[in-house]
């Protein structure tokens, strides 16, 4: 697959954080509902994870999806009742709930993804493999992307089997860059998965590598990072092409919301995958309050 | 920048500590009422509460209704103790922390926390993992904009589950809800708007202010706030004295004529009972000080397991705290009352009653109205007119 063909959706890991008004990214004085369809002004997908901490709700879904241009696409990460604080006589019913609750943007096509974010003490045993692979089967039909947070899954014997097993169900292995810690999921592009079967998208993640925070058990220090364009070229020169060639659609969310960053970083890698040439998705429309409109550094002719 | 306020609501609140304390009444239906018969209900089980136990119904009506029910009397110093460690574990996050009283909500304001503490939804998570990591608890959380929109959500989603408003949303959120669900709409509000065919509170929201006002009268303004989600009363601070209505009468001369001191007595629930359901709130407990010719001071308290505003309700506490308190034959020369654990009347109306408490709040609001047409004498209780 070339590369060219694959478009790439660069975002942030959520968008309604009042700090990144002092931070310069919406203007003084935003409102909390305008903030998303500032946000489409800028990028052309978001990952939601409010998701993960309440049920998804069909209305509010519909609600936002009408703030934001059709070709906009939502993200949207697993409720913990499937992941993190799983009740297993319960847990199908959640599912069932869940997609319900994510109905408006599958019907709009503007669902991207599903991300499954399994806990850092889901370690690969028999029990939590069936646990998952009946997860999967259902939310069968969705545009699946699971991220692992323990080394186990990425262990010599298991990684192929893992990256297979997914592969097989069209399923995405969420790349990560986070800190090098013991126990932690390594960074991926996981190159079993694409030899095997390609997906039908890739998605990454950026938390940021604030590996003396990622422990703290407080956001504000754990995703408190800010990328030097050195690291974000660690991934722009060489992870995301071998990527973008093998995927359709790739996904790229910066998880380091503190103080702004992930909004600056965001535009920074954009900006350094159009100057290399590939396929970054620009955002759907332009917000202009009041008339202004701000000329975005990374929307260039090859990404159209 | 929009506020967040968190809304803990631990639901069930005295049953949940009793289950604490004995395990075996878990999954048994248990109701809390004091041990005689006559009483009303203080609490229940959601097990009772599907029965069709409520609040406030007699004793002996609830233990018909529920026969396999567990009957605990109440014992306020462990629900105070369960709630002071509520609040411990809330401190961290935010100083503002507001609690109506020990029943197992809490209002945390994290509208400045969020800088350094992360997204308010993660607090709100956190705070209900540890509640129930460390308490055994399971509380119930919304994340709003302000006080009544997260009261509102936390009402959706009992008896469990979360809900998150966004700034901005409230409107939308509220408006397929029953208007019953809001905070601060009382059974006489209701019978009120039912009287124009609102059920839903998109029904209300379809006036404009002044179309509100034609309406309700003065409430009107009230109305047209509460139904849109608007609601800047601040969060309290933790340190900061809990919010009560007091009023105060001195005697031209010391008494102790049972009729003066009566009618005096009921001046005063008259004039909490207005300053209350102006402010849409109601009481769950009432004290009265009386202070005696010779210089001593005796204060008495009576609590009730439902908050009320309605006159005749508030002068039954009142006048049991007043029996309490008159100890003394020495004449008496001032009498203060105080009414607190102020809390959101409940909008939902009573399956068991004969209707002679929504006529009674009917009166009182009708009293309300004409006294701020006339003023305040304009319409007076007998039992109020001199001797």
């Amino acid at each position: 697959m070339s590369g060219r063909a694959c478009e790439i959706f660069v975002g942030t890991s959520g968008y309604s954080y009042p700090e990144w008004t002092g931070a310069g990214f919406y203007p003084p004085g935003m409102k909390q509902r305008e903030m998303l369809a500032f946000y489409a002004g800028r990028f052309a997908a978001v990952e939601l994870n409010f998701t993960w901490y309440q049920m998804p709700k069909a209305d509010a879904l519909d609600r936002m999806r009408g703030q934001v241009p059709p070709s906009f696409l939502f993200a949207v990460k697993l409720n913990r009742t499937l992941t993190h604080e799983v009740s297993p006589g319960e847990w199908p019913e959640n599912a069932r709930r869940f997609r319900e609750g994510i109905a408006p943007l599958v019907q709009s096509g503007q669902l991207g993804a599903v991300l499954v974010q399994l806990p850092p003490f889901f370690h690969r045993t028999p029990d939590r493999r069936r646990y998952l692979a009946n997860l999967l089967e259902a939310l069968d039909g969705l545009p699946l992307a699971v991220e692992f947070r323990h080394a186990s899954w990425a262990a010599e014997a298991a990684a192929e089997k893992v990256a297979a097993s997914l592969a097989a169900r069209r399923i995405a292995l969420v790349a990560v860059d986070a800190p090098r810690l013991p126990g932690l999921y390594p960074p991926v592009p996981p190159a079993p998965v694409g030899r095997i079967i390609p997906p039908a998208f890739f998605y990454l993640r950026l938390h940021g590598r604030n590996a003396a925070g990622w422990r703290s058990g407080v956001m504000q220090r754990q995703f408190d990072y800010d990328y030097s364009e050195a690291e974000l070229r660690e991934w722009t020169e060489a992870r995301i092409p071998a990527m973008v060639d093998r995927a359709a659609r790739g996904f790229v969310f910066f998880n380091n919301h503190v103080r702004g960053q992930a909004p600056r970083n965001a535009e920074a890698l954009a900006a350094l995958l159009v100057a290399r040439g590939l396929s970054c998705k620009p955002p759907p429309g332009r917000f202009s309050p009041c008339g202004l409109s701000e000329e975005l550094p990374w929307t260039g002719p090859s990404s159209t | 920048m929009d506020r967040a306020v968190i809304h803990l609501n631990v639901a069930d609140f005295a049953v949940s500590v009793e289950r604490l304390i004995d395990a075996q009444l878990r999954g048994r239906p248990v109701i809390v009422a004091p041990g005689d018969t006559r009483a009303a209900v203080y609490d229940m089980s959601d097990e009772a509460f599907r029965a069709g136990v409520r609040k406030g119904m007699s004793l002996a009506r609830a233990v018909r209704i529920c026969r396999r029910a567990v009957v605990l009397p109440p014992r306020p110093s462990r629900y105070e103790q369960a709630m002071t460690a509520v609040c411990r574990l809330a401190r961290p996050f935010s100083p503002l922390i507001e609690s109506g009283g020990n029943d197992g909500h809490l209002f945390v304001d994290v509208t400045a926390s969020g800088r350094y503490l992360g997204p308010p939804v993660d607090m709100a998570w956190r705070m209900q993992r540890e509640i129930r990591r460390r308490l055994d608890l399971d509380p119930i959380w919304a994340v709003a904009s302000n006080k009544l929109t997260a009261k509102a959500a936390t009402r959706t989603v009992k008896p469990a589950g979360e809900a998150i408003v966004g700034g901005g949303e409230e409107a939308d959120f509220l408006a397929p809800l029953p208007l019953g669900l809001l905070p601060g709409i009382t059974p006489s509000d209701l019978v009120r708007f039912r009287d124009f065919n609102f059920d839903r509170v998109a029904d209300a929201q379809a006036l404009d202010a002044d179309q509100m006002q034609v309406a309700f009268g003065r409430r009107g303004r009230i109305f047209h706030d509460l139904v849109r989600g608007v609601d800047p009363s601040p969060v309290a601070h933790m340190n900061q004295r809990p919010p009560r209505v007091a009023a105060a009468h001195a005697f031209g001369g010391d008494t102790n004529d049972d009729r003066i001191l009566d009618a005096a007595l009921y001046g005063l629930v008259e004039t909490a009972g207005t300053a209350l359901r102006e402010r849409r709130m109601t009481a769950r407990r009432i004290g009265v000080i009386l202070d005696y010719a010779d210089g001593v001071r005796c204060a008495r308290r009576q609590a009730s397991a439902v908050g009320t505003a309605d006159d005749p309700a508030l002068y039954a506490l009142a006048r049991g705290a007043f029996g309490l308190a008159r100890i003394r034959r020495v004449r008496i020369c001032h009498m203060s009352l105080v009414c607190d654990r102020l809390v959101f009347p409940s909008g939902q109306m009573s399956l068991f009653d004969d209707g002679g408490s929504l006529r009674q709040a009917r009166l009182g609001a009708a009293l309300d109205a004409i006294r701020r047409r006339f003023g305040r004498d304009a319409v007076r209780m007998g039992r109020t007119l001199p001797v």
